[in-house]
């Protein structure tokens, strides 16, 4: 039985990371790859020990396939290629495979800050594992092999990020990754065609949430920062170096443009150049606005946004900084942090989560009093603020990418099993479709069946004409044939051709079935009667009495025999093919009613 | 656990028993577990149950929650099993919380067990308490054992991967036991666990339900794999099932081979030949498996009889045949597979011997010729092949890499010959796939290295003198790939060529003629950064060769344009980090090898390099800057002792000059400047490479003694001052002039080997500690934790 498989070793029921084995008319498909942040030993990746316990990997594997640049999507990338292994393809698209290996330096600069190097990759892993990936365009279909074919979509998220379809033959199955149906300041809407796949695997996160414009959060953002800069304060904003950096760079630039402010903004990581010589070379993957103006104006050439030195921290007065990395979890804003938080005139943004054991989750989580190195305290006095400004598809979203993609089935990933419960009921409800949610280790089995193609002999199509029987589209008629495979093709024949082609010899298959007679005459005396009964009672029939004392009807011949045992009755042997089988049984249960008295 | 912990413990485990407080981050359970594991492995179980009877109340509470949440229902049952692999906090705890956690009134019969969380953590659990015989007790009178039986073939990969596990250390614990002291339990004394586990092994290998008797399988191979225990023999020969009286386990392995498809054989046959004791007959058996596809591949495309096939004079396996030619999936992931296995065995002291080099090379040629369509098939099947392997990528990678491990045996001349004509082949052709290529330019450097190692061959060695002259043309053309990755796996490869044989004239010779080293200096400006360091590496290599390029008259080779201006510029403006850290290597290898360009002025080298590189945003290029200010410490100062973590070797260096002049030349360079910083810097790496320095510095410059201590207390109250604003944080200006006394005092003031202790420590040590985790999870109790799924 044909079927697509999936199991999830990472975002089933959860949002640690995401990892999804797809198998699919027989091809292995892991989709995504990423890193658990909040473990620091090997649990931050997912358990590849369940793809490798059979073998080796890339046998076990076709693809891989990244969504987008996030590390909970791709972090986990190098350790998979280069410590475990894997060395077929891995696709992604142009922005992502340009982003990925700034975002996995950058994490790597944590990890070896926190734990040194062990067990974890190297530069020349990250680069050696790049070096496996196949770039692709938007709506390019990508041929992985003879029969696997995948395709991208914009999926809105972040930059570069996409969502695949994944196809073998008539079947496929459409990952989401992440993705953002409302467009917003830098990137658009996700937008998928109605593909019509057998699965839609999408993730979950705001199952349950109707998210507010992200208007308001733009305008509260900006009125806080505002406001502590008019105080005199200073802002710090932790952040990642690409993404949601950009993004509040675009804000605050705009901002400041209109409000015509003065105060410094900073951006702290080295990286900002090249983030935004990304953004720049990436443009077509932003939305319109940004496309438009970029002829007059490019949104990503920052007038107020001035590379950041250590030794500004000091500098008295107002300013912005953005610092990496995001949580807080150590390096540049961290130690601006330290300076900073004192002083109840500063505010620092969180404008994402921020994993247990990081000082970003203890700030967010109310904590005040911070103990640091050496059993010192520091007194958090500056203002903290946590401003999500994350791009994922809330629960209207969601609805509206089935909508528009009209699966057969849809598979949640990626979110809380609580919140899924619900959007689950409501998309089996709406759409009438089957919707799972797999916890981390469940398989889940859609039986799919696959259309194959078949072909019909001349011959039988000109005899069914021959009967004068024009075919008719809105009609649908039986039609009789023997169904032969050969090299790899299905083709609908003639008996006697099947036969002819592939060298078989007709046999027959007779019925028999023995009737039992109370009459003590011979034999030849009781198939004389049976003979004359049936030749009283079938008048349409040819009946015969052949020399040897059988008896015919058409192909059925009837024998007379005594069993030893008992003289008294007589035993019919009634035998027939299959084609006669209705007069067979009519024979049969005619001869069983007995034969009429003989004429004394 | 310490005072803080205890403190706060009460009120996280009424946390965790109240379900309508949800515990926010998912990582905190799994960690409050990590600690756990550690206090019980350092204290008695039993006395923290005892001196924390909060502990006790979450357990006993948590399973009677009507609404309790999958996650701390799974957390006690993990819990409960860490104490309980004590005996005496067991005893403890058995009487009425082990059952009620683990026995069939527990959460099995409950609707939160369909929740695979909650399986898991059962599992787990009972994992963690079966340490000693009274768990044995448990388990059989709990029916524990059945449940694991039926979790075998879970909804869940790890709840049923768990239970397999758990029934193998049952079995192990519950036979271990006995067979300890005496020989070993025979059949009816075995105990009650291992027979019922026995019995339901054996009665799952009867059965008709593939996945029971894989369970079954997997179970047995997981004991038998670790297990060296004599009472997996006793197992092996009492079990009427697994010893079946008239076949012995080899005779079984024998008839496996014999019987299993090509592609379960493979694997098998690969396991027989890692063992080190095992009938001769099987292993060729074995080996026969393994070589199976490959001699089907030789047979259909020999042309000329005589030729040594493998398996010659065996008739042929038509399964491996039929498999070879069902279908394309079949047939690539077969020889992937066999090819994939043959290099796995090849390195092994216990392969085959003799190990058929000759037709395993020819197989192998003929694999690569039939992926590029240059092979001439022989016959039906061939062509067929020639069909199914044209353009196949999986088996060009799999075949390279088999290839490259073949190097190691060589082969006849006119072999070696075939091997690097198909190796130039794929060099060459225009539509390899960049990971194709990167494998062939691997297997091509193993083959020059091996060729060039034949005994009786000095220099290069015949075939690469040949070769190589066919090999530039191709590496100048992979150089301007508009691949990025091929530019980088062509320079990768030149860097390695010419570290092995910089020296040999016929190299230099044939490089010199060709345009390779303009082309690598051009790459200096690749667009791509990845490309630009391993252009900086290679130009480095061969710039410390004299090779960077072709000399203006041949009677001066030593006139080649000065890489230095060049390589600074880089360092001072490239964007990105990897060409920065790349000619940081580059000159920590120039200083150590003496090369010229730094020879001529080592002093005002290193000056300009720390200079720039203080400044760098990248911590890896500053933990480099230390590296060489290490090189350049240990060559005017002496080697570094054993006490150092860095063991570079070094060239015998001048005898050491004295302290003074040293010091004088540290000063002017400013490496007690850039090293004082780094021990400040925010990324803890650099830090601590700069405490190590410093220490070997201060080390070294002890036994002289203070050379100024008669002149009286020097200067260094500047130095010092600058020091606290650096740990501050704070930048400040650059140090003036300064003595060296001042700083050698400053040195010898600060706390190095405190500051040491601190910074091996991770930097998120006390945010890891287990105070702070119960405090994070006191801390987030009530607030919503609305988009806690974001994780940017």
């Amino acid at each position: 039985m044909p079927e697509i498989r999936v199991t999830p070793l990472g975002a089933g029921q959860d949002v640690g990371r995401s990892c999804i084995l797809v198998s699919i008319a027989g091809k292995n498909v892991m989709l995504d790859c990423g890193m658990h942040m909040g473990f620091s030993d090997d649990r931050r990746f997912p358990d590849f020990s369940y793809i490798t316990q059979s073998g080796r990997l890339t046998d076990f594997l076709d693809c891989v396939i990244i969504s987008h640049f996030h590390l909970d999507h791709c972090g986990a990338l190098p350790y998979f290629s280069e410590m475990v292994g894997y060395d077929g393809p891995i696709y992604m698209t142009h922005p992502t495979q340009a982003i990925c290996p700034i975002l996995l330096e950058d994490y790597r600069k944590i990890a070896v800050d926190k734990k040194g190097e062990a067990n974890f990759f190297t530069s020349q892993m990250i680069k050696d594992c790049m070096k496996k990936v196949v770039a692709v365009h938007l709506h390019q279909t990508v041929q992985v092999d003879d029969e696997l074919e995948i395709k991208a979509y914009y999926a809105g998220h972040v930059l570069g990020a996409a969502m695949f379809q994944i196809k073998v033959g008539s079947e496929s199955v459409v990952y989401t990754g992440d993705y953002n149906m409302t467009p917003d300041r830098h990137l658009g809407a996700a937008w998928i065609d109605k593909c019509r796949p057998n699965l839609l695997i999408t993730e979950s996160t705001y199952a349950t949430t109707i998210r507010d414009s992200k208007r308001c959060r733009e305008r509260d953002f900006l009125k806080k920062v505002h406001e502590t800069v008019e105080r005199g304060g200073k802002v710090l904003i932790p952040v990642f170096a690409l993404g949601r950096a950009q993004e509040l760079c675009i804000l605050l630039e705009t901002f400041w443009e209109r409000m015509n402010l003065k105060v410094p903004i900073y951006f702290s990581t080295g990286l900002t150049e090249k983030a935004n010589h990304y953004y720049k070379l990436f443009i077509t993957w932003t939305n319109q606005k940004i496309r438009k103006t970029f002829v007059q104006r490019n949104m990503f050439e920052f007038k107020h946004i001035k590379a950041f030195d250590r030794a500004f921290a000091d500098n008295p007065g107002p300013m912005v900084v953005f610092a990496t990395p995001g949580m807080l979890h150590a390096g540049q804003s961290l130690q601006i942090f330290r300076k900073w938080a004192g002083n109840e005139k500063n505010m620092v943004i969180m404008p994402g989560y921020c994993v247990q054991g990081t000082v970003g989750h203890k700030i967010l989580s109310g904590q005040r009093k911070l103990e640091m190195e050496g059993r010192q305290v520091l007194e958090v006095k500056m203002q903290v603020e946590y401003m999500s400004f994350s791009a994922h598809a809330d629960a209207k979203g969601i609805m509206q990418l089935v909508g528009q993609a009209e699966p057969d089935s849809v598979l949640l990933v990626h979110g809380e099993a609580k919140k899924m419960e619900f959007l689950k009921q409501k998309i089996e409800q709406e759409f009438r479709v089957n919707c799972y949610m797999p916890a981390n280790g469940e398989t889940v089995v859609l039986p799919t069946s696959p259309s194959i193609p078949g072909g019909i002999s001349l011959g039988l199509l000109k005899r069914e004409m021959a009967q004068g029987l024009l075919p008719e589209a809105k009609k649908p008629r039986l039609l009789h044939g023997t169904l032969i495979m050969k090299d790899s093709n299905f083709r609908l024949v003639s008996s006697e051709q099947a036969l002819k082609e592939l060298g078989l010899a007709e046999h027959q298959l007779r019925f028999t079935c023995r009737v039992h007679l109370h009459d003590t005459r011979k034999e030849q005396e009781t198939a004389m009667r049976v003979y004359s009964h049936l030749k009283s009672i079938l008048k349409d029939h040819c009946v015969q009495h052949l020399p040897d004392g059988s008896v015919t009807v058409e192909s059925i011949l009837i024998q007379a025999a005594a069993p030893s045992e008992d003289p008294a009755t007589k035993v019919l042997l009634v035998s027939w093919t299959y084609q006669d089988e209705e007069l067979g049984s009519y024979l049969t249960s005619l001869l069983k009613k007995g034969l009429p008295q003989a004429p004394s | 656990m310490d005072h803080e912990c205890a403190r706060l413990l009460p009120a996280v485990c009424a946390v965790l028993a109240d379900p309508r407080q949800p515990v926010a981050d998912d990582t905190c359970l799994e960690k409050l577990l990590d600690w756990f594991k550690t206090v019980t492995e350092a204290e008695s179980s039993l006395l923290l149950l005892q001196e924390n009877p909060c502990l006790l109340e979450l357990l006993s509470h948590v399973p009677t929650l009507q609404d309790v949440s999958a996650g701390v229902l799974s957390f006690s049952l993990r819990l409960a099993g860490i104490f309980a692999a004590q005996e005496d906090c067991f005893q403890y705890l058995q009487v009425e919380l082990l059952p009620g956690l683990f026995g069939a009134a527990g959460p099995l019969s409950r609707a939160v067990w369909a929740v695979p969380t909650v399986r898991s953590g059962w599992i787990q659990g009972l994992r963690s308490l079966a340490q000693h015989p009274s768990a044995l007790h448990f388990l059989a009178d709990h029916g524990a054992v059945d449940t694991v039986f039926s979790l075998q073939g879970d909804a869940s990969l790890f709840v049923a991967s768990a239970a397999g596990q758990l029934l193998v250390h049952i079995l192990a614990l519950s036979m271990g036991g006995r067979a300890e002291g005496h020989t070993c339990p025979q059949g009816d004394d075995w105990p009650t666990c291992a027979q019922k586990i026995v019995g339901h092994i054996e009665e799952s290998l009867c059965s008709t339900d593939t996945s029971r008797v894989t369970q079954a399988l997997n179970v047995l191979t997981t004991t038998f794999g670790r297990c060296q225990s004599p009472w997996t023999e006793v197992l092996w020969e009492h079990s009427p099932v697994l010893g079946s009286s008239d076949l012995g386990p080899w005779e079984m392995t024998a008839q496996a081979l014999s019987r299993l498809g090509p592609t379960q054989a493979g694997p098998l046959a690969l396991g027989v030949l890692k063992l080190h004791l095992c009938p001769q007959a099987l292993r060729t058996q074995a080996f026969g498996v393994l070589l199976q596809p490959l001699a089907c591949v030789l047979k259909a495309t020999t042309q000329a009889p005589g030729l040594p096939g493998l398996l010659d004079g065996t008739s042929e396996d038509s399964v491996v045949a039929d498999a070879l030619l069902s279908s394309k999936s079949s047939c690539v992931g077969l020889l992937c597979r066999t090819l994939a296995h043959l290099e796995e065995l090849q390195p092994l002291p216990q392969h085959p011997s003799p190990w058929p080099q000759v037709p395993l090379l020819r197989a192998v040629v003929t694999i690569l010729r039939l992926c590029d369509g240059s092979a001439v098939p022989a016959s039906s099947v061939g062509g067929c092949l020639c069909g199914t392997l044209a353009g196949c990528v999986r088996v060009q990678r799999a075949a390279l890499d088999f290839l490259g491990t073949l190097s190691q045996g060589m082969g006849p001349q006119e072999q070696v010959t075939q091997v690097f004509a198909i190796l130039l082949e794929y060099l060459e052709r225009p539509d390899s796939s960049p990971m194709v290529l990167k494998k062939a330019f691997q297997a091509t450097l193993r083959w020059l290295l091996s060729s060039a190692r034949t005994p009786g061959c000095s220099g290069l060695g015949p075939h690469a003198v040949l070769f190589l002259p066919e090999l530039f043309p191709v590496l100048q053309k992979r150089l301007c790939s508009p691949c990025w990755e091929v530019r980088d796996s062509a320079l990768e490869f030149l860097t390695q060529l010419s570290r092995h044989w910089g020296g040999q004239a016929d190299f230099r010779h044939v490089l010199l003629e060709s345009e390779v080293p303009e082309l690598t200096q051009q790459l200096l400006q690749d667009p791509e950064s990845y490309v630009r360091a391993s252009a900086v590496t290679a130009m480095g290599e061969l710039s410390s060769r004299g090779l960077h390029a072709t000399p203006t008259s041949p009677e001066q080779p030593e006139a080649q344009q000065s890489l230095l201006p060049e390589f600074l510029h880089i360092l001072s403006a490239d964007s990105e980090g990897f060409p920065r850290r790349a000619v940081m290597q580059v000159f920590t290898e120039w200083l150590r090898g003496g090369h010229a360009d730094v020879a001529r002025d080592t002093e005002r080298f290193m000056a300009t390099v720390l200079q720039v590189v203080s400044r760098d945003l990248d911590w890896e290029v500053r933990a480099q800057g230390l590296e060489l200010a290490l090189v350049f410490l240990g060559q005017t100062l002496g080697q570094p002792g054993p006490h150092c973590p860095y063991t570079v070797t070094l060239p015998k260096a001048a005898p050491p000059s004295p302290l003074t002049e040293v010091l004088g030349a540290l000063c002017r360079v400013r490496l007690f400047e850039f090293a004082f910083r780094a021990l400040f810097d925010c990324d803890r790496p650099v830090a601590q490479k700069s405490c190590d320095l410093l220490l070997f510095l201060r080390d070294k410059t002890a036994p002289y003694g203070s050379p100024w201590e008669a002149g009286g207390s020097p200067d260094s109250a500047s130095v010092e001052a600058a020091l606290q604003r650096w740990q501050a944080g704070e930048q400040g200006q650059p140090l003036g002039d300064l003595e060296p006394e001042a700083m050698l005092a400053t040195l010898r003031s600060i706390d190095l080997e405190g500051l040491r202790g601190t910074l091996a420590q991770g930097s998120d040590h006390v945010e890891k500690s287990p105070q702070s985790l119960l405090r994070d999870m006191l801390a987030t109790v009530g607030i919503l934790q609305e988009n806690q799924a974001d994780c940017y």
